[in-house]
């Protein structure tokens, strides 16, 4: 019997956005600090001047970035990220500009993994990737009890096996 | 049910004949364009090659020696190695599809090749033996299609003695294969042959209407433009070539008998390669399963259990199109051959209301609808007005480097312009070819600006689902839908801006498709 439908509701962890914004900056700080090496390079040596063009070019275009990455992405992010599991489906809704709706039916999930980075430990936060036959997915900063206890939920919902197989 | 046994002898040779013809390039220059040098690494290169075939032919004698199968009530056991031995069993339950490949060496033999495809991925994925008797291709390929049939009846009904009939009647049909065997003639037992019903034989007219739509004979004109340039290279005083020009024209009929006969030459040739390819054509079905085979010179044959089809496309090419003709490919989850051996493909070059019957005279668990939804009118507006990307980056190189063509300076805008052209047409095109429509479990998609491609599949093979919608798709109030299917590789199928309570009820069809699927 199919369950009554309902939009995906779960959210991921509010620490993620600390998360990603520190992570974020930490990559923009390393972007930036080989601009500058390569900037100083060039006004020393005095490379070709479409060098020096592109590279202010891309200069001003990772201070736009910049500012995307540390301030709006983060928390767009968060806000729009849901996701659920029954026995039957494992739903992702995301995306705040282009939204994104997937449904992966239970029986087809193949494997689950936690995965947890240097700075996710530092939060307490665990991914949850989910591979299926056709591809993997992945549901990004969870609380750590949360995340084990997904897998472990999805483990056991993908234990069904359909005749297709 | 088969034994321990050690791969076909013939094998060896088989063997023996891929290594001589991959070697072919190193004894072609050892052998014969350095015949007469005599220079020390030559000397050495030789040595190391007698080495290697050496090696080569004691390791194919090896191997022959080493490994053996088995096949059981439930699946294949292959093993090989002496020192590590490996053991690998593949399920009779994993076979997705059977592939049957007979080359001229193997009619020399009257023996056959025979793979059996899986869907996992991997080096491990199939089991293939290169050379076997056609009794035997013929008893592996019952058992397993015994099986797998058994085991589809086993889901279906849950009654115990459906199964033990299945069993009962499985093991009836490998008895009375044994005396076949000893026979050396590989007929199938009659009430096997009864039930297959042929419904579609390629007939001459057929292949010769199928030759048409490659277009071969269109490689005349790069041969005239070639002999044209050939001729302009050989006279390079202008005048001669004028003149040599004016008395073709002047012998205008010379002119004209020679594209004449170019232009049979190139059909005939279409037409030979056309009847050798596909000559011999034949889909066959009994209650289970779908046979094709096809193949004039080297023949290929396909049989795939009818549950195991995970989806059907139909493509139409321009010139198809034209000529009323469609292809019918069934998808699967096994890995198909080498691109020259893929059969999956029903037949090229169907009728097209003929290729809609056939879907359901095949597969009978398949409704085609006929009609289909077109989409609103506002996705056409919705398609011209989203930025194609790639015209805007290479209009904008164009603009920066402004390049000379055919000498033309204003080459650049001219170049971006047909671009632009081009990409609307294909939109509205696309715009008009597609269709979709959502029938109980069925799902019809048809996509596709110059190619048209109608995917059909069920609820049940579909693995995943994604809805999404771009900013722009939210002001117009539409959709993309996105279908994922097991196939090697995966097979993807969307279909852009449909209506957003389309999109929303694909979602709810989808989700219900646990009333049809079954679970064991």
């Amino acid at each position: 019997m199919s369950i009554q439908w309902k939009p995906p509701e779960q959210r991921l962890s509010p620490q993620a956005v600390k998360l990603w914004r520190i992570s974020a900056i930490l990559m923009n700080v390393i972007g930036f600090l080989i601009l500058a090496v390569l900037l100083i390079l060039d006004s020393i040596y005095g490379w070709k001047t479409w060098v020096g063009w592109i590279l202010w070019g891309v200069t001003a275009i990772s201070v736009l970035y910049a500012v995307w990455d540390i301030f709006i992405q983060p928390s767009w992010l968060y806000k729009h990220w849901y996701y659920d599991v029954n026995e039957e489906f494992l739903q992702l809704k995301r995306g705040a500009l282009t939204k994104v709706h997937q449904i992966i039916p239970m029986a087809k999930v193949q494997s689950v993994t936690t995965n947890q980075g240097p700075l996710m430990r530092k939060y307490g936060l665990y991914s949850v990737s989910v591979g299926t036959m056709g591809s993997s997915h992945e549901i990004p900063a969870l609380p750590e009890e949360v995340a084990l206890a997904l897998r472990h939920q999805i483990a056991s919902y993908a234990r069904i096996n359909e005749v297709d197989e | 049910m088969i034994d321990m046994k050690r791969h076909h002898p013939l094998s060896m040779l088989w063997s023996l004949w891929k290594l001589l013809k991959n070697s072919f390039a190193i004894i072609l220059f050892l052998f014969v364009f350095r015949q007469g040098s005599e220079s020390q690494w030559l000397y050495y290169g030789r040595i190391a090659f007698y080495a290697g075939i050496s090696i080569g032919i004691v390791s194919i004698i090896w191997k022959w020696f080493t490994s053996r199968y088995t096949a059981d009530d439930k699946a294949f056991h292959i093993y090989s190695g002496v020192f590590n031995r490996t053991r690998r069993t593949i399920p009779y339950t994993k076979v997705q599809n059977v592939n049957r490949h007979t080359t001229l060496f193997h009619r020399l033999f009257n023996v056959t090749s025979i793979r059996f495809e899986t869907g996992i991925k991997g080096e491990d994925a199939t089991f293939q033996l290169h050379v076997v008797s056609l009794s035997e291709a013929e008893q592996l390929e019952k058992i397993v299609a015994g099986y797998m049939a058994k085991d589809a009846e086993a889901v279906e009904a849950t009654e115990e003695h459906d199964i033990s009939d299945a069993v009962k009647a499985m093991e009836e049909g490998v008895e009375q294969l044994r005396p076949v065997i000893t026979d050396e003639a590989m007929s199938l037992p009659a009430k096997e042959k009864q039930e297959r019903v042929v419904h579609y034989h390629s007939t001459r007219k057929d292949i010769f209407k199928a030759s048409f739509t490659s277009l071969s004979f269109l490689v005349l004109i790069p041969v005239l433009i070639s002999l044209y340039s050939w001729v302009k290279d050989f006279f390079p005083d202008e005048e001669v070539t004028e003149s040599l020009l004016l008395t073709w024209l002047d012998s205008w009929w010379i002119a004209s008998l020679m594209i004449l006969v170019l232009l049979i030459i190139s059909i005939a040739l279409g037409i030979v390669r056309t009847f050798v390819k596909y000559g011999n054509f034949q889909i066959t079905s009994d209650a289970k399963r779908i046979y094709i085979s096809k193949g004039m010179m080297e023949q290929t044959s396909f049989s795939i259990l009818k549950e195991r089809v995970q989806a059907v496309k139909i493509t139409q090419s321009p010139m198809k199109r034209l000529l009323g003709l469609a292809e019918v490919e069934l998808t699967t989850a096994g890995s198909l051959g080498e691109s020259e051996q893929e059969v999956n493909s029903l037949y090229p070059f169907l009728p097209v209301k003929q290729a809609y019957t056939m879907i359901e005279e095949i597969l009978p668990s398949y409704q085609v609808t006929q009609e289909m939804e077109k989409l609103p009118r506002i996705s056409l507006w919705l398609r011209l007005l989203k930025p194609s990307w790639g015209w805007i980056m290479i209009t904008g190189l164009l603009w920066y480097f402004k390049p000379f063509v055919f000498g033309q300076k204003h080459a650049w805008w001219m170049i971006s312009a047909i671009l632009l052209v081009w990409i609307a047409t294909s939109r509205v095109m696309d715009f008009f070819h597609t269709r979709y429509i959502l029938h109980q479990n069925f799902i019809q998609l048809r996509t596709g600006a110059l190619t048209s491609t109608l995917f059909i599949s069920k609820r049940e093979k579909v693995i995943e689902v994604q809805i999404t919608r771009n900013v722009l798709q939210r002001w117009f109030g539409v959709a993309s839908i996105h279908t994922v299917n097991r196939a090697k590789p995966v097979l993807h199928h969307r279909a852009h801006d449909i209506p957003l309570d389309t999109a929303e009820s694909f979602q709810l069809w989808y989700m219900g498709r646990t009333q049809d699927v079954q679970t064991r």
